[in-house]
């Protein structure tokens, strides 16, 4: 049992990693197909990772979708206007349930952290409240909700887009990072800050992670042994 | 010694688990189809609170596992690890079901270590990357399993306010 000398202010995240680490995370993110995007703002030398996925409000990926996985964008785009163009009455029904979820990944220079602003909406606009939210996110992790160390779900403006988001508060993040960070200095292991961190906070919003992500970092680690 | 976490039941603690298993010590030994047998039917049969082993009735929670009867019976070996100043667990080898999520096994490790539902416990492979809740143990181990064990580490995070 050793004394713990690392206090929390030795982890926050410098807002050069936390581009770097967003670098890699997005990388990974397209050779497995996972969608996420670095958005820059004209003018600004800001940015932040996006993620947009569809669900219905059930959970299941809907049919209309299902299809894309190989295929690009523009296809996409294609079988939806083929589905709604179709008097098909069981995807026009399907249509009005299926939600738009949005998870930006920005970062807070006063905390030094990164945080993540979430929104859903329905196809027609209609934003979802928070409690429509979590109605889509599992039993468990509700529990773990009310009982981790994010006490603050807020809506705030979104701080580059200037629209309502809800926010998970950034400011207990760095209590639960410290240990793992601490570990891994510890151990001379290179770890992906954000990749941690999401895979963390992520479920607790609908938000998981594919495994793949965790052995990206050991593949790394391994190169550099 | 591995121990087997077949399934926690209401009432377990780590003295009822202790007793079961030196209960079952010398049934047949460990890799005796007995033993194998015993495991098998309390994964199913948890809840009656009794060994279904021919030569006992004793309840049964815990079984020392054979060398190779792990796969066979659906189990992983799981290390578990502590990080930062969250209390070690007195044993740290486990043998769990491949279909325990990760919250299960959460809330296995809050029991064992008898923390307060506020405190929030966190699982990590790789040292770094904590899988969603419902992610199966068994999927763990064969993305990050080694050596014929899968290595996690735990962490508790302060209780609010």
């Amino acid at each position: 049992m050793s004394l713990n000398l690392d206090t929390e202010d030795d982890f926050y995240l410098e807002e050069n990693r936390f581009k770097q680490c967003c670098a890699e995370f997005i990388k990974h993110s397209q050779q497995i197909g996972d969608g996420w995007e670095w958005k820059s703002i004209k003018d600004f030398p800001d940015g932040y990772m996006s993620k947009t996925h569809f669900q219905m409000k059930n959970g299941n990926t809907p049919s209309i979708f299902k299809d894309s996985t190989k295929e690009n964008d523009e296809q996409t785009f294609t079988h939806v206007e083929e589905a709604l163009d179709d008097s098909q009455a069981s995807e026009i029904c399907a249509t009005s349930e299926v939600i738009r979820y949005e998870y930006h990944v920005l970062y807070s220079s006063s905390y030094q952290v990164p945080v993540l602003y979430f929104r859903a909406c329905f196809l027609d606009g209609r934003p979802l409240t928070l409690d429509e939210i979590w109605e889509g996110v599992h039993e468990c992790y509700r529990a773990r909700l009310l009982e981790g160390p994010w006490d603050t779900i807020t809506q705030q403006e979104h701080p580059l887009l200037g629209q309502p988001f809800f926010v998970l508060h950034p400011c207990r993040t760095n209590e639960f990072m410290a240990p793992v960070l601490a570990n891994s200095q510890r151990e001379n292991r290179n770890i992906n800050y954000v990749t941690s961190w999401l895979s963390i906070v992520g479920p607790v919003v609908g938000l998981n992670l594919p495994l793949s992500y965790a052995k990206l970092v050991s593949e790394q680690n391994t190169k550099t042994d | 010694m591995l121990h087997a976490l077949v399934s926690p039941g209401r009432g377990w603690d780590g003295r009822t688990a202790a007793n079961s298993l030196s209960r079952h010590e010398g049934v047949g030994g460990a890799g005796s189809v007995a033993a194998e047998l015993c495991v098998r039917r309390a994964a199913y049969a948890w809840g009656r609170g009794s060994c279904l082993c021919r030569r006992c009735a004793a309840p049964l929670f815990l079984h020392s596992p054979a060398p190779h009867p792990a796969s066979a019976l659906a189990l992983v070996d799981v290390l578990l690890k502590a990080v930062g100043d969250t209390p070690i667990m007195k044993t740290k080898k486990w043998s769990v079901e491949r279909t325990r999520t990760i919250q299960g096994l959460v809330d296995f490790i809050k029991k064992f270590l008898k923390l307060v539902a506020s405190e929030q416990l966190f699982i990590y492979v790789n040292q770094s990357f904590a899988p969603s809740p419902d992610q199966e143990v068994g999927t763990l181990y064969e993305c990050f399993g080694s050596d014929g064990k899968l290595v996690l580490h735990y962490c508790k995070s302060q209780a609010w306010g």
